[in-house]
């Protein structure tokens, strides 16, 4: 056998090899959160590292449902949050993704431009803005500033992903369904809507984490504790319990969780949307 | 008809565009007429205060500290921006190899790129810490250092540790959107480059950089962008400290706004982090204009 087709007959599973390796190397940090959740907090400390637990236990995560900073309305508060941002949002960019995709609109091209310029702000610029109108509409401490706040983030990524999903719907199907006298609204309730739902179901999911990851809006328009999500009853919990690392880790893998869990189910139009929506308009 | 159809797109596009003017265009404008005024804490809430001109610029420019955060948000984005591109870009490579479990394998690490920067942060503290952290271990274990740096907590390497954490975070962003641009390009350009007895290198600089170029600006001005207007993760990792070492603009102007209740100097430093990222979002909608021209 010559040295090329032995070569070609090793190369598969020589690079499968180390294609693995590369991959657990890279995600080592999210086994060692998962590890870390699970010790006790005195082999954390130990002088010799161990990469599994002498007696792996949940205490760091039963702890998490009792005492003042427990998990519980945190993770309800990060629900409503993120469920309410999504609905927002979806509410107001699909119809306009749709419009954009389908319409010819005067100022429709600076109308796209304005959304992928938006992507691009730093939260820090509406911070105080957006804090006194919510002041003035007496919804700071209420689940609506966060909403909105973070709906101002998925809606403009929800739009630049979902019109380029819906230009690429052939236009034929709404012909067919205006010849049979639906309007233009019932076609895209009952055609449109329908065939794009892998599409809507990412976008649905992106605002769902934008909302889920937020830290800074959260923090800043709830100053009470109890109307707090999880990324700031982490920080708290941080700051509070310092260097007791099991619990820490404990508390970022529930926070973890659901994300994992859509990336899990939606991982391929995940991807998709990180290369449509991101990049252009 | 005609009528009737654009009445529709009205209805369908504006309730989407009435909310971001009202929830991002008007906190802008009021952003930059604020950084004008006198506002603190007396006169947050009431509607007559002072213009005062280009005080509030003249107050930030004076303390060194806006020009730490200033640099500091240079070297991190820069930092960061070289970290993930380039292990992002052979990852990128090394994964369009042509084996079979390359793309499952590349979409796990995409995980790394959801995760909430609040998570991410903790991690990276906990994995950076001098006593416990997992990376001093390693480090010492297989003799790279003889003993375990102090990253968070000294001034020298503070920001060596939020680049490190940031850039786990943008390498899968960087892998996937050059993956894209790989995938582009033809087999047979590199095919005729063989025959014609290119080397590996060779068809590396001149096939693949030249015609991943739009995906190679795109994902760098895209990752200055995001880097740039980083908080959640400096915030938690060493909310700016130690000794401002890794103080940026985001977590600098908040400071002003929402722990020194100097709101008009806090609008002002915002401002200052706006016009740098205006200056480079209008280089990136050149480019797409430019690239769709090309398409077109």
């Amino acid at each position: 056998m010559s040295a090329p087709s032995r070569l070609a007959r090793w190369r598969n599973p020589l690079l499968n090899t180390a294609g693995i390796l590369v991959t657990l190397v890279f995600l080592f940090p999210l086994y060692w959160i998962v590890v870390s959740s699970i010790k006790t907090n005195a082999e954390i400390f130990q002088i010799h590292q161990s990469f599994w637990p002498a007696s792996p236990s949940l205490v760091a995560y039963s702890d998490q449902l009792k005492g003042e900073l427990n998990i519980v309305r945190p993770f309800f508060n990060s629900m409503i949050i993120a469920c309410g941002t999504m609905v927002l949002s979806m509410c107001l960019a699909i119809p306009a993704a749709y419009g954009l995709a389908r319409f010819e609109l005067r100022g429709k091209k600076s109308i796209i431009m304005g959304f992928l310029v938006t992507q691009m702000l730093p939260p820090t610029l509406i911070l105080t803005p957006l804090y006194l109108i919510f002041a003035r509409g007496g919804l700071i401490n209420s689940y609506f500033a966060p909403i909105i706040a973070d709906s101002t983030i998925a809606i403009p990524f929800i739009i630049l992903f979902l019109r380029t999903y819906f230009i690429g719907l052939p236009r034929s199907l709404e012909d067919a369904a205006r010849v049979d006298g639906c309007t233009r609204f019932s076609s895209f309730l009952r055609i449109i809507l329908p065939i794009s739902a892998p599409g809507i179901v990412t976008a649905l999911s992106f605002s769902f984490i934008f909302a889920w990851n937020d830290l800074i809006y959260a923090m800043t328009y709830m100053n009470q504790t109890s109307m707090r999500p999880m990324t700031a009853g982490i920080y708290n919990f941080m700051s509070k319990y310092g260097i007791e690392w099991n619990r820490i880790m404990a508390y970022g893998v529930v926070l973890v969780l659901p994300v994992i869990l859509i990336f899990v189910i939606l991982q391929k139009y995940i991807i998709s949307g990180m290369t449509n929506g991101a990049v252009k308009g | 008809m005609q009528n009737g159809e654009r009445r529709a797109a009205y209805l369908f596009v504006f309730p989407a565009v009435l909310f971001m003017l009202a929830f991002i265009g008007y906190p802008i404008a009021y952003n930059i007429v604020m950084s004008f005024q006198k506002v603190d804490i007396m006169t947050l809430k009431s509607a007559h205060r002072d213009f005062i001109g280009l005080s509030n610029f003249r107050e930030i420019f004076s303390t060194p500290v806006l020009s730490v955060s200033i640099v500091n948000t240079v070297l991190y984005t820069l930092g960061c921006l070289f970290f993930q591109f380039t292990i992002g870009f052979a990852l990128a490579v090394f994964f369009n190899l042509g084996f079979s479990s390359q793309d499952k394998l590349r979409g796990l690490l995409t995980v790394a790129w959801m995760m909430p920067s609040t998570v991410v942060a903790l991690l990276f503290k906990f994995m950076l810490s001098p006593s416990s952290g997992i990376i001093n271990y390693i480090l010492v274990a297989i003799g790279v250092v003889d003993k375990p740096i102090d990253w968070l907590i000294s001034q020298k390497t503070a920001m060596w540790g939020v680049i490190i954490a940031n850039s786990w975070v943008g390498i899968p962003f960087n892998l996937i959107l050059l993956s894209t641009g790989l995938c582009g390009i033809p087999a047979e350009l590199y095919e005729s480059a063989s025959i014609d007895g290119a080397s590996g290198i060779r068809k590396f600089f001149s096939i693949t950089v030249p015609m991943l170029r739009p995906a190679i600006y795109s994902v760098l001005v895209l990752g200055f962008i995001y880097t740039f207007k980083v908080f959640d993760l400096i915030y938690v990792m060493t909310n700016g400290g130690p000794v401002n070492a890794t103080e940026v603009l985001s977590t600098y102007s908040y400071k002003l706004s929402f722990v020194m209740y100097k709101f008009s100097e806090g609008a002002a430093s915002a401002n200052v982090l706006f016009a740098c990222l205006f200056v480079v979002s209008l280089g990136y909608l050149k480019l797409i204009r430019e690239e769709e021209e090309i398409q077109s």
